[in-house]
């Protein structure tokens, strides 16, 4: 099977530079700016309104910013830009020509951008969509919200693209779906492809991203890494033994404190890598069973928009 | 663009039910002029040629000009209606592709309309009444070589004619929210324009409708073909009008509002 993607070096693939749009008397996005690198999976997140496919429409060209610009793999992004064909974009729901195929639907969007049929990562598209005989056989009017949803998706990943712009792409998928999508997403992503993904499911995003966004009323509230929102020096660590776990991580100079609870010891060790205590506690003989951010990312968006919130 | 908006709407049920129907109404009319006639052979002055003839003055301006305008109106609305003209643009296709696709696919469209019912209006009339020398009530017979070119002459003008109703209709498809509404604004102006080529008294706003030309293929069957040319150009003044419009129309558009 053709790989549609080469590894590339890191670079600014999906960029935004103090975008600004309004709809009438409504702030939508407000100097937003923020780049997601080749290889990464960078998550928009932020509550119903705050500006995310607002944010999504001016990076695929489907909306002039007031001001501010939006650039896709380095070329500025307008509306049907030369560069989209090497852009991936599922926005605002799937949409399709009710009377025909799926597979017809699939071609006939593939051909309007004037390229043969078919394009070269179609059969990962199609098996990620898993519509099997009723890609071909039935009408897309006859699909059910899930299959449009799959065949959306297709439609996204099917020329290989080299950026994407999902926009609440687990909507309608089964908890299998999403695991596929999940990893179809990393090895694209391993490849070199940069993904921009909004999603209000915050525990998939947790699973999923590298980098996050968090916007509220227009405007980033924070961006970076995940691990460091996530990352306030608070662990949590399930171990076999727990008197002997904690002898060892007190010895440690950035460890502030250690608290039991049961088989779990709470540990704060700000600015100290969890990957190193992880190996504190493995050279002292102890199994670890699990190590988790003692904050969820949930906890994390919700706190930071409700600070926003106070703030505004 | 072309073969996507064709491969797209001539699937429609709609599309072929008008094809249909302009296969149906020339056969029906075939069918009413015989009995009236006595039957196969029983007017040997009536050929082919003049049932051809005959069908086209029926169908003009107002049933062809009904059947160019659907085209245009569900061409012009059909990704709105959809929803998919956001996936169009991310193709990428351009304002200009989209626009210049779906009017080559309404001449399409319109000229296989056009195609299919002078097809069957000459095979319905060979069948009943036989191809014979075109008939000219007081004067001589036209050879049906020559009527046959006049004809075909009219078919070319006719279709002309409807592209301009039908980039009005296509235009307003991708103005307004639903086909349906473009479709109505555009067999009003369609009808308003023929009531109004009836009155004197509008000449003045008359000689500016594409549709005070429409009539003219009859000059084919006679000798005055040159009161065609202010008429093609009324028709590709109004296509030019309307497909510039439609492409500021786009442009100035926010596809997400």
């Amino acid at each position: 099977m053709e790989q549609p993607t080469a590894p590339k070096p890191p670079g600014a693939a999906i960029s935004a530079r103090e975008l600004s749009k309004r709809y009438g008397r409504r702030q939508a996005v407000s100097g937003l700016t923020f780049t997601v690198e080749s290889g990464q999976i960078c998550a928009l997140l932020g509550p119903n309104g705050a500006g995310k496919t607002s944010t999504m429409r001016m990076l695929a060209g489907l909306s002039r910013p007031d001001s501010g610009s939006a650039r896709l793999l380095g070329e500025p992004s307008r509306l049907a830009a030369g560069v989209l064909a090497r852009v991936g974009v599922a926005i605002d729901g799937p949409a399709f020509v009710p009377h025909l195929s799926g597979r017809r639907n699939l071609e006939l969007s593939w051909r309007a951008g004037g390229r043969t049929w078919p394009p070269p990562a179609l059969e990962e598209g199609l098996q990620l969509a898993g519509l099997g005989e009723a890609l071909g056989a039935k009408k897309v009017k006859s699909y059910s919200m899930g299959m449009r949803q799959r065949l959306m998706l297709a439609q996204a990943l099917m020329g290989g693209p080299e950026a994407l712009i999902l926009d609440e792409p687990a909507n309608g998928l089964d908890p299998g779906e999403v695991r596929a999508l999940r990893e179809h997403l990393r090895r694209l992503a391993g490849r070199g492809a940069a993904v921009l993904i909004s999603s209000h499911v915050l525990a998939e995003i947790e699973l999923l991203a590298t980098h996050v966004v968090v916007m509220n009323a227009g405007a980033v509230v924070t961006a970076g890494r995940l691990e460091d929102l996530l990352g306030t020096g608070a662990y949590e660590f399930e171990v076999d033994d727990v008197a002997h776990a904690s002898r060892a991580l007190r010895a440690v100079a950035g460890v502030r404190s250690v608290t039991a609870h049961g088989q779990r010891l709470s540990v704060l060790a700000p600015g100290y890598p969890v990957r190193e205590l992880n190996q504190v506690l493995v050279s002292a003989g102890v199994g670890v069973g699990a190590v988790r951010a003692a904050r969820s990312l949930e906890e994390a968006f919700l706190g930071l928009v409700e600070q926003d919130d106070a703030v505004r | 663009m072309l073969y996507v908006e064709l491969a797209t709407q001539l699937r429609r049920v709609r599309s072929l039910i008008l094809l249909g129907v302009l296969v149906v109404l020339p056969v029906l009319a075939g069918v009413t002029e015989a009995s009236k006639a006595g039957g196969r052979g029983g007017a040997m002055t009536y050929s082919a040629l003049n049932f051809a003839e005959g069908g086209l003055n029926f169908m003009v301006p107002l049933l062809f000009g009904l059947v160019v305008a659907v085209f245009g109106a569900i061409l012009g609305g059909a990704d709105r209606e959809w929803g998919t003209l956001r996936y169009r643009y991310v193709q990428p296709v351009s304002r200009r592709r989209l626009v210049t696709g779906k009017w080559w696919a309404l001449l399409t469209c319109t000229a296989l309309a056009m195609a299919v019912f002078l097809a069957v209006a000459l095979l319905t009339g060979i069948t009943i009444f036989g191809w014979h020398p075109y008939h000219v009530s007081g004067s001589s017979d036209l050879p049906a070589a020559s009527a046959s070119w006049a004809i075909l002459g009219a078919a070319g003008y006719v279709t002309v004619c409807l592209l301009s109703i039908g980039s009005i209709a296509l235009v307003l498809g991708l103005l307004l929210p639903r086909s349906v509404e473009a479709l109505g604004i555009t067999v009003a102006f369609l009808i308003g324009s023929a009531v109004l080529d009836n009155v004197p008294a509008a000449h003045d706003v008359i000689v500016l409708l594409p549709v005070h030309y429409w009539l003219r293929w009859t000059q084919l069957f006679g000798s005055h073909a040159s009161q065609l040319i202010p008429g093609l150009a009324a028709q590709a003044a109004a296509i030019a009008v309307a497909l510039a419009a439609g492409y500021l129309l786009l442009a100035r558009r926010d596809p997400a509002a």
